[in-house]
């Protein structure tokens, strides 16, 4: 159901070479030439992280990191899955951390490459969202976990800055901590305490 | 999808179209019962028939989706001899939302867990939805409000002990995702901030940006990772197993990584494995994510779960319809909720914008079958979201609430603040699915069933929020009950013999037996033919 | 049979730090000559055809040329690279240790040429007799009446040892002079080129240990001995780095273009155990293999170039019969993996994803798609990086693609 004049566009992808029109992504371009394609594949909509890419354009010595369901072919583009389970070595309970004034320390113990960053800046380059990772990382080991956390909106933990590091942070795991800590410790709406109290005393009920 | 309809061409549209600050509302012409059955989908002529085999014999169920439940197995014995084993309190299937809040309740109470996922763990519809979640909190707001509009909005057929069951649990619900460090939108004191939803009588949805599952699923990802619950993934079930009275115990995986089966014995069954979208029922594109092919419907029903409401699916009115590799991809509806207008190709407003979804929905159909839908070359067909409207009545706020809009925007080369992004109904939800009780338990000893893939609480249509609550409500519910009976569950005898059940009734209804199931994967992505999984294919 | 340890590792010179011993036989005579006429060294070492022997292979007089060319420059630095870090290399540390004024002469008459006043010598500091040895030489060396005359010439001449970060990358050139203005090693994209913008910005030449310390020898003894000691068109020595499946590995200074089965058979004493050769992995981890068809090579730059392969540090690792080459392939791109410095992330995520695939390829768990990535990797990788260590974990990978697909296509059967 394309145009007539819709641009093919010729692709190697994982060592395959496929023509298909310019508007598909890679993996739609793949299904369009008859290619199985399972793994690396998940919401299709560039939330989940699941279909990492690397991708090299035509003429450049320049090779990228993407995700693979936002990529739209290029002529002459070269693209490869990456497929790798990448473990977390950082556990933590947020129980664990008694209060608000211990998640800085708590932090360091978890987290404690976080102070080793050595500015290769390697996790700004790897992130397919833009995400600011190498500040987001030194914000938290200064303990400004809110500020960290919003730095990482976007990220939807598809492991490429955890590969990119030299020094094992795991950024967007220290992200995703500073972001859980700001709520654990600080959302304490109002609006809802109030109906939870409510709803503790027995004062509102449904009838069938 | 479209190709008959007329309709104007979209640069003509676009050129007629305006961004104006007001515009008058629709007036209605038809009944909301008489509108949904001329245009809704789920009313089209000769896609329901009736099952032939199975709990639900004789009863109404969408053609495509009746054909996967009275599918042959992927599997027979044979298939098991050498599979290893491994044996569990209870196995989670599905890591979405449901799947994590039910195993990380069980491992709380201190059962041993395992979650089972077809693909990468948080991989699902969860992690995709972006309105929000309903919670009545606000001053104005009571859970019998909350109650009624389900009711009202699922067209009263669900069933009243569950909704009422959720409606109380909801703001726990919200406390107990906010322990887990999940973010929501405050207001300056600090209070949840609240949108309302399509057919609701109050703001009671809480949300973050237009990002909450995306936030609400890393966090629950990170704390089943963090926790002592064990992971398998890449590891779609393929059959259920039973004991030798019927209860459900277990499970068979097929490993995508070493291609192999493996047998999971556990002392009950949590299936929380979501929707149905990527079955393109009525062809229709789908907003959901690469997993939902119906795989645990498929299995409960083969070992006698009673299932209810088949014959009922939800399209969510703003799916984008243009351009072409990103059809079916989501608006949330909260763009509506924050005000935004719907326009046909003359401009006009055609209906109340924030009626519940099949309403909005069937309006929509109804605009491009007579002809005053917007057409693109390539065969698409729509109406116009008119967000450059809403950002000129409220400037700025499009891009502070709603930044996976306005990502959208960028990826598909449409600026929402400039030009109206051109959508389309798109399958979205399974309204029906597996019938349970308030403890998530279907009607099959040991089998739970949470989330989409369960039935009864939305009726015949589910409004926005109810989702993300329904997900977490249950899947605490069925985590916490599993934990606590699991102790003194024997099995004797754990085996696929209800297969041969299945087959032998399938036979003698004359049912053909081509087709395998569960579908496990769309067909685009040509599974069967992969040769990295010889030996996990249909065999025959 | 070739004369083994006739030059570099001679008696005379292997008196570590004892600068009596030293000038007691040839210590400080090349110098003397040196200061004679500074301008006629470069014309020596160009018609000797000293290369660089740090793996480059690349001629050393022009180096050196670049650097002369600076008359302006306030500052020009001279870096002696000893952070040898690669498996399989240990020729440098020898040198460093029981040789340490060979280093200082040579490094020292190469500042007389190009007019150089800053010489750091820049060591590994997991070598810690190393930089002992040379700090006591450096000591010495620095209160002897040679520097004195060194002074005359160069008024503003000054000797540093600096311990690199013992990083890996720390050998690259451009993050060697990171490392010495007290940064992280980062490699810097190049251009711009040392000789122009090197340490804090000054002009600046980097050699490798060996390849200085031929450079008294040249001067005391002339560019045509220097040409008769190699083998065929090859000039000058080479310490060969012998490691592997053979009885006696070690460092063997030889002739530059000593065949490869000399080197095995005749100093490595022969495979160990007396089992087949199956492979060597020639200069090191980072470049080719060589099958037993190709024993007969001799090793010099250019006749291994016509094999495909590269000398690289002339270290040669050998690989007997029932080894598994695609694991021992995994290793060397874990260990890039691991030593990438992170600032390009296709060489940090794409060796550390090769490992992951040949780890699954080598453990039965692989597929023919992951046969096709590799090979598909191997086109995507190269160049993708600010200096070559991607390139150098693409090479061995590639090369054991084409000799040895065998036994990746065997492994991935066994599924």
């Amino acid at each position: 159901m394309q145009k007539q004049d819709e641009e093919l566009v010729n692709v190697t992808i994982n060592g395959k070479e496929i023509t298909a029109p310019s508007s598909l992504s890679t993996i739609q371009a793949l299904w369009h030439a008859g290619y199985p394609r399972v793994k690396s594949v998940g919401c299709l909509e560039g939330v989940c992280g699941s279909c990492r890419i690397m991708v090299r354009r035509k003429e450049s010595d320049q090779v990228t990191m993407a995700l693979g369901c936002q990529t739209l072919i290029e002529e002459g583009m070269q693209v490869n899955f990456l497929v790798f389970p990448t473990p977390t070595h950082h556990t933590y309970d947020l129980k664990m951390i008694n209060s608000s004034w211990e998640v800085q320390g708590r932090f360091h113990k978890i987290f404690p490459e976080a102070d080793h960053c050595r500015h290769c800046g390697g996790c700004n380059r790897s992130c397919p969202k833009g995400i600011e990772v190498e500040r987001g990382v030194a914000l938290a080991s200064k303990g400004r976990f809110r500020e960290a956390g919003e730095l990482f909106i976007e990220c939807v933990m598809c492991n490429f800055c955890m590969t990119a590091c030299p020094e094992m942070i795991a950024p967007n795991h220290v992200g995703l901590f500073s972001r859980r800590v700001t709520a654990y410790f600080h959302t304490r709406p109002g609006n809802l305490i109030s109906r939870l109290e409510t709803l503790r005393k027995g004062d509102l009920d449904v009838e069938k | 999808m479209s190709k008959n309809n007329q309709g104007t061409a979209y640069k003509e549209a676009l050129n007629k179209y305006c961004a104006l600050e007001d515009i008058a509302a629709a007036k209605e012409t038809l009944t909301p019962e008489v509108l949904l059955k001329q245009f809704h989908p789920d009313y089209f002529p000769n896609s329901i028939i009736n099952l032939k085999v199975g709990a639900n014999k004789g009863e109404a169920c969408h053609g495509q989706l009746a054909a996967m439940l009275q599918s042959d197995a992927r599997i027979d014995e044979s298939d098991l001899a050498g599979a290893p084993i491994l044996e569990t309190d209870i196995l989670v299937i599905g890591g979405g939302g449901a799947g994590c809040a039910a195993a990380l309740m069980a491992a709380e109470a201190g059962a041993r867990v395992t979650l089972a996922t077809k693909l990468r763990l948080g991989d699902s519809n969860t992690v995709m939805a972006e309105g929000g979640i309903q919670a009545s909190i606000e001053q104005g707001d009571t859970p019998q409000m909350h109650f009624d509009d389900t009711i009202k909005a699922g067209h009263h057929f669900s069933d009243k002990e569950l909704v009422a069951e959720m409606v109380m649990d909801a703001p726990e619900v919200i406390r107990w995702l906010i322990q887990q460090g999940m973010q929501f939108d405050l207001d300056k004191y600090g209070d949840l901030l609240t949108r309302r939803a399509g057919g609701t009588s109050a703001a009671r949805v809480v949300y973050y940006r237009d990002y909450t599952g995306l936030e609400m699923m890393r966090v629950l990802r990170e704390a089943v990772l963090n926790s002592n619950i064990e992971i398998i993934d890449y590891s779609p079930a393929v059959e259920l197993l039973a004991n030798e009275s019927g209860h459900c115990a277990g499970a068979v995986l097929s490993s995508l990584k070493d291609c192999s089966y493996n047998l999971v014995r556990a002392k009950s069954v949590i299936v929380a494995t979501g929707g149905i979208g990527r079955m393109h029922i009525n062809q229709f594109p789908t907003s959901n994510h690469f997993g939902a092919t119906a795989d645990g419907l498929v299995l409960a029903y083969r070992l006698g779960a009673k299932l209810r409401d088949l014959d009922s699916f939800q399209y969510h009115p703003s799916g984008l319809s243009h351009p072409q590799h990103m059809a079916g991809h989501l608006i949330t509806e909260g763009v509506r909720s924050a005000g935004a207008y719907m326009l046909n190709a003359n401009g006009e407003r055609f209906v109340d914008e924030l009626k519940t979804r099949d309403h909005v929905s069937s309006a929509i159909l109804r605009e491009c079958v007579e002809g005053r839908g917007i057409t693109t070359p390539d065969g698409a067909i729509g109406v116009w979201l008119d967000t450059p409207g809403l950002e000129l009545r409220e400037p700025g706020m499009l891009a502070l609430r709603f930044p996976k809009l306005i990502e959208l925007g960028k990826k598909s080369g449409i600026d929402p603040l400039k030009v109206p992004p051109l959508i389309y109904p798109t399958l979205h939800y399974q309204n029906g699915g597996v019938v349970i009780d308030p403890n998530g338990l279907s009607s099959v000893k040991g089998l739970y069933c949470v989330g989409e893939v369960s039935g009864g609480i939305h009726g015949k249509n589910r409004i926005m929020g109810n989702a993300l609550l329904e997900i977490i409500s249950f899947g605490r519910r069925a985590g916490e009950h599993a934990a606590a009976n699991c102790h003194g569950v024997k099995h004797k005898k754990i085996s696929i013999e209800h297969l041969s059940d299945l087959r032998r009734e399938l036979t003698q209804a004359n049912m053909p037996m081509d087709l395998q199931g569960p579908l496990l994967f769309p067909e685009c992505a040509k599974f069967e033919n992969d040769s990295d999984y010889d030996g996990l294919h249909k065999n025959r | 049979m070739q004369p083994l340890n006739r030059v570099l590792l001679h008696k005379d010179c292997r008196v570590g730090p004892d600068l009596t011993a030293w000038r007691s036989t040839i210590g400080g005579k090349a110098l003397k000559i040196a200061l004679e006429d500074p301008s006629a060294l470069i014309p020596l070492i160009k018609d000797a055809g000293l290369r660089g022997l740090g793996g480059s292979g690349f001629p050393s007089y022009k180096k050196w040329e670049f650097l002369a060319a600076k008359k302006m420059a306030m500052e020009k630095y001279l870096i002696c690279n000893g952070n040898e870090d690669e498996p399989g290399t240990f020729k440098d540390r020898v040198l460093l240790e029981e040789t340490p004024f060979q280093v200082i002469e040579g490094a020292t008459i190469c500042a007389l040429a190009s007019k150089i006043n800053q010489i750091i010598f820049y060591i590994n500091p997991d070598q810690t007799e190393s930089l002992k040895s040379m700090r006591a030489a450096l000591e010495q060396w620095l209160a002897s009446d040679l520097y004195t005359e060194v002074k005359k010439v160069i008024p503003r001449l000054k000797y540093r040892v600096h311990a690199s970060s013992g990083h890996y990358i720390g050998g690259e050139e451009t993050a060697a002079i990171e490392s010495v203005e007290g940064k992280f090693p980062f490699p810097r994209g190049k251009p711009p080129f040392p000789a122009d913008f090197g340490v804090f910005g000054h002009p600046t030449l980097v050699n490798n240990m060996e390849t200085l310390s031929n450079v008294s020898h040249i001067v005391r003894n002339g560019a045509e001995w220097y040409k008769n000691l190699g083998l065929g068109d090859a000039a000058g020595t080479k310490i060969y780095s012998l490691s592997g499946d053979v009885l006696q590995p070690g460092f063997y200074e030889l002739p530059m273009g000593t065949p490869l089965s000399e080197l095995i058979n005749t100093y490595g004493k022969g495979m160990l155990l007396g089992k087949k050769l199956k492979a060597v992995f020639t200069g090191g981890p980072s470049n080719t293999i060589l099958t037993p068809k190709d024993i007969d090579v001799p090793l010099d730059f250019d006749s291994v170039l016509k094999r495909r392969s590269h000398l690289g540090t002339g270290a040669m690792i050998v690989v007997s019969e029932g080894t598994s080459i695609v694991k021992r392939v995994a290793e060397y791109v874990s260990f890039f993996a691991a030593s990438s410095c992170g600032q390009c992330p296709p060489c940090k995520t794409g060796t550390y994803y090769v490992a992951q695939l040949l780890n699954n390829i080598d453990t039965g768990q692989g597929s023919q798609a992951d046969l096709d990535s590799l090979i598909n990797l191997c086109k995507i990788l190269p160049g993708s990086g600010r200096c070559h260590l991607v390139d150098g974990a693409v090479n061995v990978l590639d090369s054991s693609l084409y000799h040895f697909m065998d036994e990746y296509r065997h492994a991935i059967k066994a599924r």
